[in-house]
């Protein structure tokens, strides 16, 4: 019997709106859009996974199909099972190596100023597209030297004396790149009279999956869902992300497109700015002071799509004195680590290239993100520099300058 | 979440009523799911097309008068005629800042040539598919060639000659048809047999093709002054192509509206989100209203799939969802009826008489006026058959109109937007006075 999972299918009218908002299709005629990849092919597919057309693999999974679709179609959905399920599998040596970037970190954190200094070096980026495909015109971001985790240790015995107290599942962005986050996400909840537990953690398994290893991701996933558990106890605690395709990632992908059990958790997980947001209602604000910068808010694909992003927007508009600029949504092209594949490079920065015009346009000192991809790809391809919305809202509570940031 | 107003609806009414409201500083949000209809319609606003199967000539301002006299219910008759002009100058500016800019004649209809060759009325058009130009040769009789891609599919434009044919006003004018090639597909690895017309509408983007593009255009046209293309002359940089392009060829160059994706519609959805967006306005695609709280007669908050522990409560409310293909309504067995708010509906208790027995037939059906009641103010009626004051309707969600038969959709939509917007905004001065 044929496997009938996904048949939203059926409600395709053939309308060809998710073709044309399809930023890969727009980009290259390689891919022949969501609704022939999607709804269309899939009815063939169900049949025979022979007749699969391999150029579904061009298709970077933003969801923006999904968005504009009227007729409730979750095409992306469709093409991702497809892409597992009947694409034939050929792991290459730097999908792999992609698929577990919190190993090469953990590798090169420690010899960060070396590993930095290598990293942009032209002759290693050259050998590392020539041998590994991946493209020399990306930047590996810079590895910190040690990790937020052990910083945080340090001084974990603080964290106690708050009236409240919630889970900060950091992720590898901020473990290894970006501590000031970190740091700046723990001083403002420390603000709010909060406390912040960190539970032991791997990378959230993200990498995994846009690359194939679905194995590895289950096993991060049944590794951070334990400790995440653990963590939890009994307490009725939050459980809060700073990255916005890790919430994605464990709040609705473990469980539908790795079939593991997250019912515990589901309710718990929240992106930081709804978290925010909801404390805030509840009249647990820190005093704002004003922030005189002009900046351009990007909404990455993901947050669009699991609807966060009128929460960040309502976060930054708190905020007294700051320019804020709403680009109009337009996706990045990084899609985790779509853009730093060489075969790929050069559609990711065509699908981008609206983005970056935008941005322009909007002259901004700097641009604010919720995604730590569209950050590096935004960084990458413009050279404005990229904060997080909590880095903005530090700003405002800390009083610290942006030059800090810079 | 707090706002002044949540608009449900980001379609031609939701967004001409949205754009009003932020561009008077209320702070506003529009809660839309999939993308509007603007996808599938042909790009130019009609105001009133036809009465009695017969088109409109002469001047609107008075066909306008005879309809409000004739149908009280309409949603014409209700917002009045002052206030359907200045919707329409006002959206006409919108678009014009975005640098998009329409045509219109006076207060009178202008037809336009449709892909199977009949001629639509319309009140305001993007000049590619209708200007001053055209009307001169028209009246000198020039030449017209109507030219398509090889291996595009969506348009054939020898059906369209066919039909000019018998149309009077092209008995002296001469009518060809031809076949220009676009270079660029034949080295890619797709069949142009495939391309739909965005993928069209790409390639002049790309301005690299553009005067390959005329130049074969110029040897297609041979003696014509008059040269109609397929509606692919871009999107987002629009005006500037359609201009070069007129240049470049020195001929006058008219798009036929297509068969969707509406390349003309999606110019029309850009340029009004970018002024939405422009005025700090917030937009929740790809979302759904799941719920809402009534207290005392009033719209308290409502709740929607993406924000779904959030309660998203606003000072008024509008309710622009559209028509039944946008889910705005939604038939039962013998029932017609409104999810969100479950307001009172006019027509569908009896499902014997919501068609005519036939589909083409010159009465139209009795589903197309289905809709909700409101009265002149906009407001809506609850299940208690009371007003609900701080909920307002627009667009194709209204009763009382039959946007096909008599050519009045997108002035509807506009114009009942606009009327919303300026009874929140009253409401809301009002109440911040207070």
């Amino acid at each position: 019997m044929i496997n009938l999972k996904n048949i939203s299918f059926d409600q395709c009218i053939k309308c060809t709106i998710c073709s044309i908002y399809c930023p890969v299709s727009r980009a290259t005629h390689l891919f022949p859009g969501p609704k022939q990849s999607g709804p269309d092919s899939e009815r063939l597919r169900i049949k025979d996974p022979a007749l699969i057309d391999s150029s579904i693999k061009y298709c970077t999974n933003c969801k923006r199909c999904e968005t504009v679709c009227p007729s409730n179609v979750k095409i992306a959905d469709l093409i991702q099972t497809a892409k597992y399920n009947y694409l034939k599998k050929k792991i290459r040596v730097r999908d792999f190596i992609l698929s577990r970037l919190d190993i090469l970190i953990r590798i090169l954190s420690p010899i960060s100023p070396i590993a930095n200094t290598l990293m942009r070096n032209s002759l290693v980026k050259l050998l590392l597209e020539k041998f590994l495909g991946i493209s020399r015109r990306q930047n590996f971001p810079a590895f910190e030297r040690s990790s937020f985790k052990n910083c945080f240790k340090r001084n974990m015995q603080e964290q106690d004396i708050y009236d409240e107290s919630v889970i900060f599942f950091p992720g590898c962005n901020v473990n290894y790149m970006d501590k000031r986050l970190g740091k700046d996400l723990v001083k403002i909840l420390n603000a709010m009279n909060i406390g912040v537990t960190i539970p032991d953690n791997r990378c959230c398994g993200v990498p995994a999956i846009a690359n194939s290893n679905i194995g590895r991701a289950k096993k991060y996933a049944r590794y951070n869902i334990r400790s995440l558990k653990k963590a939890l106890g009994d307490r009725d605690r939050r459980i809060v992300l700073s990255c916005s395709s890790g919430t994605l990632a464990l709040k609705h992908e473990y469980a539908n497109f790795l079939n593991l059990d997250t019912s515990t958790l589901h309710e718990k997980i929240d992106y930081i700015t709804p978290y925010l947001f909801n404390r805030f209602s509840e009249g647990r604000m820190p005093a704002l002071n004003p922030v005189h910068a002009r900046v351009a808010y990007h909404s990455p694909c993901h947050l669009e799509r699991i609807g966060g992003v009128m929460y960040t927007i309502d976060i930054l508009k708190r905020v007294p004195g700051l320019d804020l600029v709403i680009l109009n949504s337009e996706c990045c092209g990084m899609s985790g680590t779509y853009g730093f594949k060489k075969e790929y490079f050069k559609i990711s920065e065509m699908i981008g290239s609206q983005l970056f015009k935008k941005i322009d346009d909007a002259g901004p000192e700097v641009v604010v993100t919720d995604c730590v991809t569209c950050k590096w790809q935004i960084e990458n391809m413009t050279g404005y520099r990229v904060l997080h919305p909590i880095n903005i809202l530090a700003m405002s509570v800390f009083k610290y300058g942006l030059d800090e940031y810079l | 979440m707090k706002y002044d107003c949540i608009i449900i609806g980001g379609g031609l009414a939701g967004l001409t009523c949205a754009i009003k409201c932020s561009s008077e500083g209320l702070s506003t949000a529009v809660i839309s799911c999939g993308a509007s209809a603007l996808h599938i319609a042909s790009g130019s606003i009609d105001l009133l097309g036809y009465s009695s199967g017969r088109y409109l000539t002469g001047d609107l301002d008075t066909h306008l008068d005879q309809l409000i006299k004739r149908k009280k219910n309409h949603p014409y008759a209700k917002i009045g005629k002052k206030c359907i002009w200045e919707s329409l100058e006002f959206f006409r500016q919108i678009l014009s800042k975005e640098r998009l800019n329409l045509f219109s004649m006076d207060k009178k209809n202008h037809f336009h040539i449709t892909s199977l060759g009949i001629l639509k009325p319309a009140y305001l058009s993007q000049r590619s598919i209708f200007n001053g130009r055209l009307l001169d040769s028209y009246k000198l009789k020039k030449g017209l060639v109507l030219l398509n891609f090889r291996g595009y599919r969506d348009y054939y434009p020898g059906l369209a000659m066919n039909q000019l044919k018998k149309n009077p006003l092209f008995r002296d004018i001469p009518l060809k048809t031809g076949l220009i090639e676009l270079p660029h597909y034949t080295k890619t690895a797709r069949n142009m047999l495939e391309f739909r017309s965005i993928d069209l509408a790409r390639v002049f983007e790309d301005e690299t093709y553009l005067s390959k593009i005329a130049e074969d255009i110029r040897t297609g046209a041979g003696d014509a002054d008059v040269v109609t293309l397929p509606d692919f002359i871009g999107i987002h940089n629009y005006e500037k192509l359609h201009a070069r392009l007129e240049e470049m060829t020195g001929k006058s160059i008219i798009e036929i509206p297509n068969l969707p994706p509406s390349i003309p519609g999606m110019r029309i959805e850009h340029a009004l989100k970018t002024s939405y967006a422009s005025h700090g306005g917030e937009f929740s695609s790809g979302d759904r209203v799941t719920g809402c709280s009534m207290s005392r007669g009033m719209v308290e908050y409502i709740t929607t799939e993406n924000y779904s522990d959030t309660r998203l409560s606003a000072k008024c409310y509008i309710l622009a969802a559209g028509s039944f293909f946008s889910g705005g309504l939604k038939s039962g067995y013998n029932l017609i009826h409104e999810p969100i708010f479950n307001l009172k509906v006019a027509g569908g208790s009896d499902r014997t008489k919501w068609a005519s027995d036939q589909f083409f037939s010159r009465g139209s059906h009795p589903f197309m006026e289905f809709g909700v009641e409101t009265g002149t103010d906009l407001h809506p009626f609850g299940a208690d058959a009371k007003k609900i004051k701080n909920l307002y309707c627009a667009g194709a969600i209204l009763s009382g109109y039959n946007p096909v038969m008599e050519g009045s959709g997108g002035g509807v939509a506009i114009s009942t937007g606009y009327k919303a917007a300026l009874e929140v905004i009253k409401k809301i001065k009002k109440s911040s006075l207070e």
